[in-house]
């Protein structure tokens, strides 16, 4: 790799490249701290010990499945430099076309590819406006945020779509995240599975192929990209397209949760996205981050959700919990990266 | 460098250990648990509202803890979804209760198809689920629902308007949000009343939503009342931050005691606008009687007793002549929880 493009070889790129799992190490100690945290309160508790079960684990890696994805998608937008505020209301977009395609007795193949195609066209919009305006993406991803929560309300004719579950909606759709014994392949429900294939194909593309290593460039330092002959424009547009559809995928698993679409269930979730991203080690100054440390990020707070309820902590204790480790992790990383650079 | 990063690595795999140790001890600790505690069970029952910050949740806490503290072994874990209005963060709130083997659940359901299938989850696992509030369409797998008849809280509001009108002029309707099933029946209650009881009175509109907070419900009210300036006698707003944003809107307008307004729910600032005639009339529930009643029927199911399918919890209009009679004020200002 660093034969093909030596100019950009810079420090972070070469210290992100090389570190790969050490940088994915912080917040999996953040990770098995919490969960340590949760097994012996729970332990302690009386009626305690059910949080350490296997049911549990598989309980939180449904709960977490659509934050997951679209924190897949928004890894890659991170390390790019950019960001986007739009994600979480695509999710809620695409759940809604999913549900009127099914609602309108389209195939369900063809009304999971519009889903995901919802879910791309939305990013490709994105990648293009940003590009072509040369706004900045919080601005640009701020503004379709609102716009696509817009058209899902217009789809949706302001209320929720629910399909048939008997006659409209097919098997598999209704068992994706479902922990139901029946729903289970070798321990988890299909779209778990289906999220960790992704998670693995996405790491290999952002590790091995040459898009990967633009994307990295891009995060690091895009003039210099640009210099070494980078399209920047069309790498954006692409990576942001990519990222849309990841949001697309996890707009299909909310459908699945909810089973309807409802246009504002994605307000709000964005935010949950990024923090996995960040909690993950993802660097909001662009070149930084992992997949294996967003699904980190990702578990832990799905973690925290559910160790708060089965502690029976209320919300208030909850938020200010989930707020500490947010920064916590994000400053020990910081510090970790800032020790092994100098 | 290298060292501190092998430190880590050990650090983590003793967690991991450690973690996996914990799994193995969790096996004979539950039984000998429930054995224990065989003497004199404590029920532990989770009752999960729609939100956490509105009063009226607040009510059914109460409500609940009434009941708690009256059968002596029952503890009451209340808990919310994390955001309000967030339909898969109180489904996650359900499966972790499940998971966790709580005694009982007694839910208020955010979306009354997309909480089914967990509800009924529950049930396989054993866990009776008691509905409150607001109703679930798949009714094979609960114990019990416990709600206000918010239809007949719609028929009522619009007895009580139509009586401020003398029976005659034009009324508004702000509805609160799409999807929600109570005050969707208010609305119904509401027009369905007038078509059959009231001809006298013209609907000017009837598809405005106001949204979920006061400061949307505001500013609809307020270009509403822009838009019906001359032609509006009478609005019907369906829950509290409806009425709220309505009754303030009518301030700004200069309008509020001169176009008849009646709400739904109480809060302290309404109550007080009663007082001053610039509202006609505040539907009322009984949100504390909703989370007793609710607890109660668990309990009893729990017991083997049978129970009703559906258990109304009452409807009342508050009007500023009835005010402060006993019973009335008692609804006006519900107990709360911590109180």
């Amino acid at each position: 790799m660093s034969n093909a493009f030596p100019p950009i070889e810079t420090e972070s790129l070469s210290r992100g490249r090389l570190n790969l799992l050490g940088s994915a190490l912080g917040p999996f100690l953040t990770l098995g701290i919490v969960i340590l945290f949760f097994a012996v309160t729970d332990q302690i508790r009386e009626n305690g010990g059910t949080f350490l079960s296997q049911r549990n684990f598989r309980t939180i890696s449904v709960q977490t499945a659509t934050v997951a994805v679209a924190a897949l998608g928004m890894t890659v937008v991170i390390i790019a430099g950019g960001i986007d505020l739009s994600s979480g209301t695509t999710v809620a977009l695409s759940a809604t076309v999913l549900a009127w395609g099914l609602k309108h007795n389209w195939p369900w193949a063809i009304a999971v590819a519009a889903a995901l195609a919802t879910g791309g066209l939305a990013g490709f919009l994105n990648g293009a406006l940003i590009s072509l305006l040369r706004v900045v993406p919080f601005i640009v991803t701020l503004g379709t945020m609102t716009i696509y929560l817009g058209v899902a309300k217009m789809i949706a004719e302001e209320t929720t779509i629910r399909p048939d579950q008997a006659t409209q909606v097919p098997h598999w759709l209704q068992e994706l995240l479902s922990t139901r014994n029946e729903a289970l392949w070798l321990g988890l429900p299909l779209g778990v599975w289906l999220a960790l294939g992704l998670a693995l194909a996405l790491a290999a593309v952002l590790r091995y192929s040459v898009f990967g290593r633009y994307v990295y460039a891009l995060g690091s330092n895009e003039s210099t990209a640009r210099l070494c002959g980078i399209n920047v424009p069309a790498n954006k547009i692409a990576l942001y397209t990519l990222a849309g559809l990841f949001v697309g995928v996890a707009g299909m698993y909310q459908f699945s949760r909810l089973s309807s679409g409802n246009p504002t269930s994605g307000l709000g979730l964005e935010l949950r996205i990024i923090a996995a991203v960040v909690i993950g080690g993802g660097s909001l100054s662009g070149g930084r981050g992992t997949v294996l440390g967003t699904l980190t990020g990702a578990a832990i707070m799905a973690v925290i959700a559910s160790g708060c309820t089965q502690l029976g902590l209320n919300n208030p204790v909850q938020d200010v919990i989930l707020g500490v480790i947010i920064i916590a992790a994000v400053t020990l990383d910081q510090v970790r990266q800032r020790r092994m650079a100098g | 460098m290298p060292l501190s990063r092998v430190l880590l690595l050990v650090f983590f795999v003793s967690w991991g250990l450690a973690g996996c140790s914990g799994q193995d001890a969790a096996g004979p600790k539950s039984p000998s648990g429930g054995g224990a505690a065989g003497a004199k069970k404590k029920y532990r029952i989770a009752v999960i509202p729609k939100g956490t910050t509105h009063e009226f949740w607040k009510s059914v806490h109460a409500g609940a803890d009434n009941a708690a503290k009256e059968l002596g072994n029952v503890e009451i874990i209340w808990k919310g979804s994390h955001l309000e209005d967030d339909r898969d963060g109180q489904i996650s709130v359900v499966q972790d209760f499940t998971t966790q083997r709580v005694d009982g659940i007694c839910l208020a359901p955010l979306d009354s198809q997309a909480l089914g299938p967990f509800v009924k989850e529950a049930k396989q696992e054993q866990i009776p689920t008691v509905i409150f509030d607001s109703a679930l369409d798949d009714e094979s797998s609960i114990v019990s629902y416990v709600a206000t008849d918010n239809y007949n809280g719609g028929v009522l509001a619009a007895r009580q308007l139509s009586e401020t009108l003398d029976g005659k002029g034009g009324v508004i309707l702000l509805r609160y949000n799409p999807g929600s099933e109570s005050t969707n029946q208010r609305e119904e209650g509401f027009l369905a009343t007038l078509k059959a009881e009231f001809p006298g009175i013209t609907v000017l509109t009837s598809d405005e939503y106001a949204g979920t907070t006061e400061n949307s419900a505001l500013d609809k009210a307020q270009q509403l009342l822009i838009k019906f300036r001359g032609k509006v006698d009478g609005i019907f707003a369906v829950c509290e931050p409806n009425s709220t944003g309505l009754l303030k809107a009518l301030e700004l307008e200069g309008l509020a005691g001169k176009v008849k307004f009646v709400g739904f729910d109480p809060s302290p600032h309404l109550v007080e606008s009663l007082r001053q005639k610039k509202l006609h009339g505040i539907v009322l529930q009984d949100p504390v009687k909703m989370g007793y009643q609710a607890v109660m029927t668990l309990m009893q199911h729990i017991r083997g007793e049978t129970v009703e399918k559906r258990i109304s919890t009452g409807e009342y209009v508050a009007t500023p002549l009835n005010m402060d009679e006993p019973a009335m004020k008692k609804l006006l200002n519900p107990q709360q929880f911590g109180e």
